[in-house]
């Protein structure tokens, strides 16, 4: 599994790409991988606050469902709708064009409580 | 249930390396997907061929001058309406006329019958028909597509050449072995009963002739999609065969079979539910336990829901109840999980296999 070095990780697998005040996040290669074909992607009210650990979306294959959380309390500023028609490609490239919604966050300093990438590749076994 | 560990087939260790991601399925570890993905082996399915290792169905073979009586006091589908050779779909029904399973039958020779149950149900359909549970010694795949024959015409050519829903002796790859023209998924396609020492070497040979393997994810949503049903969900020991709309499964004319009763009872007296498709218009896929609602009442029950990757929306099945029939394009909503899923009655299959 892929956990690149400049992410940060919740134990729900969801990532966090801080940028400033703003937060990309998405779902881990392991959390794609374990769900199979993503075939809908329920996505978050752009303008909606969040708290951290709340439930932000939906992340559907053909055999289960996956609640996708907030890893940090934030607004949601930006969701990717290209996932509404093409949710394939959050199993091509989770981290890329794969991501799911933007937050701007509450506390900055959230971000430095979730893992770092050894600690979250400890945590799959990766 | 017993809690002991979970049965293999011949093929694990080649599903295994084939990147195979394995699940439990009715007491054995089976292929989910394999690294295609379901949606890519779901849709190889449609335009050309995949493989599936359907080893985990039970077979309990019935031998002798009486197996076919037997079968036919037992099973409610009526074995004189076809000869050896052939093949045919019947229930094990109880008392109540409610599914306790459903079989394919291989009519192996004049008397010997392959009854073929779900995995799961494999102990029960040896009580009900006595028999030998010859499951743990053979290997079943299925190749099944519209190119299925055409890839098996040089490693199998009597095989490739096995009529619909009949049965035969014949050559897999070098190997000794039975073939049906059946399946699971509405497509055209062979099944194929070899000993398990022949396994590997016939998988590798149809692997070799361009057919892609398949898991239990890709037979899931072809079988919804094709509308075939799925016991212990269409099926169950509380749901009958006329509520599932397979009427034509019921052996009427037989004197004499479990169930047969309670089926005319429910006959003469009228269906208090029925089976329907429904079709969404978004990607999210409806799943079995939803509410169907009728002007905002409930009118029934999902019992198998997925995304359909043929048509890029949701399809479901469900019983619903007869006291205001739906039509097809009826308006419906499905209630999944709180949210409410705009939906039409259409007809089923929902995806019909090309001419």
């Amino acid at each position: 599994m892929i956990v690149p070095d400049d992410l940060r990780y919740s134990t729900e697998h969801e990532w966090a790409r801080p940028d400033g005040r703003k937060v990309r996040v998405g779902i881990t290669d392991y959390a794609q991988d374990a769900l199979g074909d993503v075939v809908f992607v329920d996505l978050p009210a752009v303008g909606k606050q969040i708290d951290a650990g709340s439930l932000l979306g939906e992340v559907e294959s053909t055999k289960s469902v996956s609640e996708v959380y907030a890893p940090v309390s934030g607004t949601v500023r930006a969701v990717n709708d290209t996932l509404r028609d093409a949710p394939e490609i959050l199993n091509a490239d989770p981290y890329g064009q794969g991501w799911i919604c933007e937050l701007e966050v509450t506390d900055a300093a959230q971000v430095e409580g979730l893992l770092d990438a050894s600690a979250y590749a400890k945590l799959t076994g990766s | 249930m017993h809690s002991t560990s979970l049965r293999r087939t011949a093929l694990f260790d080649a599903h295994v390396a084939l990147g195979a991601k394995m699940v439990e399925f009715g007491g054995f570890e089976m292929p989910l997907s394999y690294p295609s993905g379901t949606v890519k082996e779901h849709l190889s399915c449609r335009g050309d061929a995949v493989v599936f290792d359907v080893s985990h169905l039970g077979t309990v073979r019935v031998s002798g001058t009486e197996a076919r009586v037997t079968l036919d006091l037992a099973l409610c589908n009526d074995l004189t309406k076809i000869a050896p050779g052939r093949a045919q779909y019947t229930q094990l029904l109880n008392d109540d006329g409610g599914v306790l399973d459903d079989i394919i039958i291989w009519w192996v020779s004049t008397n010997v019958f392959d009854v073929m149950p779900n995995a799961s149900n494999t102990e029960r359909v040896l009580a009900a028909v006595g028999g030998d549970d010859v499951t743990a010694g053979r290997t079943v795949l299925a190749v099944q597509g519209p190119n299925a024959r055409r890839r098996l015409l040089e490693i199998a050519p009597d095989a490739a050449g096995v009529g619909r829903f009949r049965v035969a002796p014949a050559s897999v790859a070098g190997r000794a072995a039975v073939v049906a023209g059946t399946g699971y998924t509405g497509e055209d396609g062979i099944e194929i009963a070899v000993d398990n020492a022949d396994a590997s070497h016939v998988f590798a040979a149809i692997l070799d002739a361009g057919v892609l393997p398949a898991g239990l994810g890709a037979r899931d949503t072809l079988r919804l999609e094709a509308g075939l049903p799925l016991h212990g969900h269409e099926l169950s020991e509380t749901i009958t065969p006329l509520e599932a709309g397979l009427g034509w499964v019921v052996g009427w004319d037989k004197a004499k079979f479990r169930g047969k009763d309670a089926l005319l009872a429910q006959r003469a007296s009228g269906l208090s539910r029925t089976l329907r498709g429904f079709s969404t218009s978004t990607r999210q896929p409806p799943r079995d336990g939803a509410e169907v609602l009728v002007d905002g009442a409930t009118a029934g029950v999902v019992t198998s829901g997925n995304f359909s990757p043929v048509l890029g929306h949701g399809i479901a099945l469900g019983l619903v109840s007869t006291s205001r029939p739906l039509e097809v394009g009826q308006r419906v909503q499905l209630n999944v999980r709180d949210r409410r899923l705009d939906a039409a009655c259409v007809a089923v299959p929902f995806v019909k296999k090309k001419a």
